[in-house]
């Protein structure tokens, strides 16, 4: 069963994606939530969701660092990572690169860029 | 239960967890069905007992059967599946708001930094055409002078015509109310005025810059729609940004032009003075554009090119009237004067913020490509771009008028001029883009015309 995994500690941003990408699991499609970096990081690890919706400003363990640890540290390729950020926030392009990430959205996201670009990796 | 299904709702991994501990603390024979009996969870050697329904506001989405124990899990699966129809109806609700939000921030970054009423237009219909169900939109403003409304831009056709004036169909009724509307049945409305196109459902809102109507927004259907209030909402909301950005490119056109036709006074102030370069400027501009235009110069580069060519002389302004005037030739000290024009004209326009990029076209548009031209004896490429095409320009004009001390040359004697000094006095490039672009058209197009136009 392919996975998704939400990302955000705003509870409303992970209420919204989540609706966002609801037609999903008609297709089979699991979704899954997490409100801070650590659990993330343990969700990919046990269960290699096929995309990862990540949002960068978090406490504790933010999304840089969940994306670095997956793509850099443990060298998990087969997880896509979209990071999320703020818009008018500056956002270091370069550290997005750097920590592995495979694209990055601002916020206020698109509804249907999000959806789009998750059919896309999911292949469906 | 269109939002969320029973099968869904059990897999949810926050609550699967819980209702499978619960069942097996009954222990009890326990067997979950969703409303078309498809299996969704039977407990080991189950057999089916009574049937107690999983409903959520009075409707079944599924069955628990098995001892009466089973009875409390129907409870509690009715319990989740209503809240989560709660939490996805307002999920729903707000993923809704959430997109009309991300539009209007879309629309509010495009359409703020536009400065021309037509690309408004443009992208408001562009947008309107994304969120409203529409067959047609047209935007219409007033002319004040005519007090007609006149068409910016559109998408299908008008859907009533005329709507030319104030009070005159649903448009001109809009405009005099400054109310926006919704005409469900525009058949039905006594002030709507049969257009070619037949249309069904229509929604007008004016466009308010402050407290003045400039015009108005109209789109319709031709299929029988509803529109809402929260369509029309939506609507008044991009009739509002719209209203405010046609207003700000109105403003910016205006001061455009205010600030050109400062300009070239400036620039026809100094003609006045010497009555016998007449109208040099004016064709120093067309011969500079026109080789701008040939050598593909960006529009940013032609517009400080033109600032540049206008304004190249205006240092004469600062030179005496008994040097600048002389009918005869020049001594070394007059001619030193003359020179002095160049930097007079930079010191002059240096003050003015706007002009700073017509800076290197006014100093050194006496410089030589061989580095041996004034103020700063510049070479080559160190020479601005619009100073070595400005070079040129005014060389061949002065070459080709006729002034107090001698006749002009022929064009063909001017054109040879210009061959012979390429790549010493002139830019090689440039000289050949003299030849390449349309001079002669430049040249009737400056001698036509007596007046500096805009």
């Amino acid at each position: 069963m392919p996975k998704v995994l939400i990302v955000d500690d705003e509870p409303f941003i992970r209420l919204l994606l989540e609706q966002t990408l609801e037609d999903l699991e008609d297709e089979g499609v699991e979704l899954i939530t997490a409100d801070n970096g650590e659990t993330a990081l343990q969700i990919i690890r046990d269960e290699m969701p096929e995309i990862v919706f990540l949002d960068v400003m978090m406490p504790k363990m933010n999304g840089f660092d969940v994306c670095n640890t997956v793509k850099n540290e443990l060298g998990i390729n087969g997880v896509y990572i979209v990071l999320l950020t703020a818009k008018g926030q500056e956002f270091d392009r370069q550290k997005g690169i750097d920590v592995g990430a495979d694209i990055y959205m601002t916020k206020p996201f698109n509804p249907d860029e999000v959806l789009d670009k998750a059919k896309q990796v999911l292949g469906l | 239960m269109a939002l969320v299904t029973l099968e869904k709702i059990m897999k949810k991994r926050a609550f699967a967890p819980v209702l499978h501990s619960i069942v097996a603390a009954l222990e009890s024979s326990v067997v979950i069905e969703d409303v078309e009996g498809k299996l969704l969870l039977a407990t080991y050697g189950a057999e089916k007992g009574d049937r107690y329904p999983v409903s959520v506001s009075g409707e079944v989405v599924g069955w628990v059967s098995g001892s009466e124990k089973a009875a409390s899990i129907a409870m509690l699966l009715s319990c989740q599946a209503e809240s989560e129809i709660e939490k996805r109806t307002l999920a729903s609700e707000m993923l809704t708001k959430y997109k009309e939000i991300t539009l209007l921030y879309d629309i509010v970054e495009k359409i703020s930094s536009c400065l021309d009423t037509k690309e408004v237009a443009r992208l408001v219909i562009e947008e309107a055409r994304r969120v409203i169900k529409l067959s047609s939109v047209s935007v219409l403003l007033l002319n004040k002078e005519t007090e007609t409304l006149e068409l910016i831009g559109e998408f299908g056709h008008d859907q009533e015509q005329p709507t030319v004036s104030w009070g005159v169909g649903i448009a001109g009724s809009v405009l005099s109310s400054g109310r926006a509307e919704i005409v469900n049945d525009v058949h039905s409305d006594p002030r709507f005025v049969e257009g070619v196109v037949t249309i069904c459902s229509l929604m007008c809102a004016p466009l308010k810059a402050k407290d003045t109507v400039v015009g108005v927004i109209k789109l319709g259907s031709d299929q029988p729609v509803t529109y809402t209030a929260e369509d029309l909402k939506l609507f008044t909301t991009l009739a509002s940004l719209a209203a405010v950005a046609i207003e700000n490119a109105g403003l910016y056109e205006q001061l455009k032009e205010a600030f050109y036709t400062t300009v070239y006074t400036l620039a026809e102030t100094i003609e006045k003075r010497d009555p016998y370069t007449g109208n040099h400027t004016k064709r120093v501009m067309e011969y500079s554009l026109a080789i701008g235009k040939n050598l593909g110069l960006s529009e940013q580069d032609m517009a400080r090119l033109q600032l540049g060519a206008v304004l190249h002389d205006i240092g004469k302004i600062g030179v005496r009237d008994s040097v600048l005037l002389k009918e005869s030739s020049l001594n070394d000290e007059e001619f030193e004067q003359i020179k002095k024009h160049a930097v007079y004209g930079e010191e002059i326009i240096s003050r003015i913020a706007s002009l700073q990029s017509a800076i290197p076209g006014v100093k050194h548009h006496h410089e030589k490509f061989n580095g041996r031209g004034y103020p700063d004896g510049l070479k080559g490429e160190e020479i601005d771009i619009t100073a070595r095409i400005i070079a040129v320009a005014d060389s061949f004009d002065a070459m080709t008028t006729n002034r107090p001390y001698r006749q002009g040359l022929s064009l063909d004697e001017a054109f040879e001029e210009l061959r012979k000094y390429s790549g010493s006095q002139f830019d090689p490039e440039i000289v050949d883009a003299f030849f390449a672009a349309d001079v002669m058209e430049a040249f009737f197009a400056a001698n036509s015309r007596q007046k500096i136009i805009l």
